[in-house]
């Protein structure tokens, strides 16, 4: 570093120190030129005019001198001054042009302010410097915070989700527990605590947290339809027509239904109270399409403009054009950006807008056969258990229950292997699954556990012995 | 842990999407033990737990044991059930009629058939 900048002193002393030297030269031209000027019209001239003609011509060969010296130097001066102005110029281009935006590339991917200036060429002159350090180093901070909030935004979040996630768990489980008085107030509760869960999923999506949970099995249809009616506070305003049999797979349920909660939420706002809002859904080649309509006033050109870029699969979220009461579509830019969906809008016959979604065929399963063949009347508790596992066991797993097997990775619990009535887990034939009577564990007992500082001891012992055989000490206090 | 284990089991969608948000069966006498038998096949398109009530309703099923294959609390069940009543998809048929009650022959033609029963 220090280098560049004795060498830009170098250089500049010597531009400073050419025009002096060039003017000089000029100046010793001069001086020969008028001087033999001089002295050729003075020998010319008769001998009575010779002393005044000497005076005068002496007189104004030195100022001629003078001015061409001065004339001269300036003129180097200028030329010197301009030519350090370009190079300045050229430096600052290259500074604004490269190595600035280098610096913020390299800020923006997680590089601190410190490996950035080792990285990039840093400029020759010493001000530019300046202004590079200064600027890297606010980016930086900048950055930093930004990242900061980020992961506070997301870790608040996720604890918001876990717990709505949990408090809508006991509630079912009240539901299931208390009559027909509570009901009426544990659905009301229950429906709030989704709204807030949504939220609280909307936030995590943004701040690119993972969405509130993971189901382990496909998700039909109609549920992930239902499931997305109950997050948004009209709900009963929407209809579902839906005779699709298809499921989505586990991994992607939960950001399928988000997204498509976004999409109803925004079609009941921005529709008149009593308008309904309709829900088809259709299996195509392509994948399974989502048609949600409302009959409200339509979108305005340029709002649709917005909604599309929102929404759009190749252009990234810009958190700067968030506003705090329009997240929705921002959302579902995301949920489309991470799993492939495509979103459309379109004037609805109903008057309003009609939104498509199309959910890719790699998200779309078959769901797990559950309901069996009918049979005889049976006493309710045998029937549910006995005939679920017979048609499981029968029938051929469907691919996508294979792939969220393997990607969800989740171990049989222990507790349920110990169980006396068979289960089957995800993924699974009947004929795979852990026999549950005697469970290897409980045949064999448990080995006697060795102490494992008794072989670190021994360990350590035949080591010293090998190195140093003479001193029997190093064992000693064992 | 033991909280994820009971969300595994669970579905997405909520109780009130399945009742349109009501919490109870308007003003019909279904109790637990009410008879419910399917009148008609189920078509594409209907939600499922109707489905799966006209399905197990092919042979006269009591409320509480399709609350029990369903696993969803009685009060839906009726919710579910008096829908399908009112599109005349499934009958109730109830163990003792208050209709019945009223049907019952007269007291006096009763005692006449047991005056007779006597003189036999």
């Amino acid at each position: 570093m220090g280098a560049p900048i004795s060498l830009s002193t170098a250089n500049r002393a010597n531009v400073e120190r050419s025009p002096q030297n060039r003017a000089l030269l000029v100046l010793l031209v001069t001086l020969i030129v008028t001087g033999g000027a001089w002295v050729w019209i003075t020998l010319q001239t008769s001998a009575a005019d010779r002393i005044p003609v000497a005076v005068a011509g002496g007189v104004t060969a030195a100022l001629l001198c003078a001015a061409v010296f001065f004339a001269t130097l300036r003129d180097q001066q200028v030329r010197a001054a301009r030519e350090e102005v370009n190079g300045l110029q050229g430096e600052l281009d290259r500074l604004a042009d490269d190595t600035l935006p280098a610096a913020a590339r390299r800020l923006r991917e997680g590089a601190s302010a410190n490996t950035v200036f080792t990285e990039i060429p840093l400029p020759d002159n010493e001000t530019h410097e300046r202004i590079l350090r200064t600027l890297t180093k606010e980016i930086s901070v900048g950055h930093r915070q930004r990242a900061a909030a980020m992961a506070a935004c997301a870790n608040a979040a996720g604890r918001v989700q876990a717990l709505a996630t949990s408090m809508l768990a006991d509630l079912r489980d009240m539901e299931n527990r208390h009559s027909e008085e509570v009901l009426g107030d544990l659905l009301k509760l229950d429906h709030s605590t989704a709204q807030a869960g949504r939220l609280a999923d909307s936030i995590a999506v943004l701040t690119g947290a993972r969405s509130g949970r993971r189901w382990t099995k496909p998700i039909v249809m109609e549920s992930i339809l239902r499931g997305a009616m109950g997050r948004i506070r009209a709900y009963q305003r929407v209809r579902i027509h839906s005779a699709s049999t298809a499921a989505i797979v586990g991994y992607a349920a939960e950001d399928v239904m988000h997204a498509l909660a976004e999409l109803m939420d925004n079609a009941t706002k921005f529709s008149a109270p009593s308008e309904e809002v309709h829900v088809y859904v259709e299996e195509l080649h392509t994948g399974v399409v989502v048609t949600i309509e409302d009959g409200g006033l339509g979108m305005k050109p340029q709002a649709l403009e917005r909604a599309k870029t929102a929404v759009s699969t190749t252009e990234s979220l810009d958190l700067t054009k968030l506003s705090g009461t329009r997240l929705g579509l921002a959302v579902v830019g995301c949920l489309a950006r991470k799993h492939d969906l495509h979103v459309f809008f379109r004037p609805s016959s109903r008057g309003g807008t009609g939104v498509v979604l199309r959910i890719p065929n790699q998200l779309v399963t078959q769901p797990r056969p559950e309901f069996p063949a009918p049979t005889a009347p049976q006493p309710a508790v045998t029937a549910t258990g006995s005939v679920r596992t017979a048609s499981a066991g029968g029938t051929r797993t469907p691919s996508g229950e294979t792939m969220t097997a393997v990607l969800d990775g989740e171990q049989p619990e222990q507790p349920q292997q110990l169980r006396s009535l068979p289960k089957r887990r995800r993924g699974q034939t009947l004929a795979n699954s852990p026999q549950p009577s005697p469970s290897p564990r409980t045949q064999h007992p448990p080995k006697p556990r060795t102490d494992a500082g008794a072989k670190f001891g021994a360990f350590r012992q035949s080591t010293s012995r090998g190195q140093n055989p003479d001193s029997p000490s190093a064992n000693q206090d064992r | 842990m033991m909280v994820r284990g009971a969300v595994d089991s669970e579905d997405p969608d909520r109780l009130y999407t399945l009742t349109g948000g009501r919490s109870r069966a308007e003003a019909r006498d279904l109790d637990l033990v009410t008879l419910i038998v399917s009148e008609a096949d189920p078509t594409p398109g209907m939600q499922s737990e109707h489905v799966k009530i006209l399905r197990t309703c092919r042979f006269p099923t009591a409320v509480v044991e399709l609350s029990s294959e369903l696993a969803l609390p009685v009060s839906v069940v009726k919710i579910l059930v008096s829908d399908l009543l009112d599109a005349g998809q499934v009958s109730a048929r109830h163990p003792t009629s208050p209709r019945a009650s009223a049907e019952l022959p007269d007291p006096a033609f009763l005692k006449k058939v047991l005056v007779g029963l006597h003189n036999l």
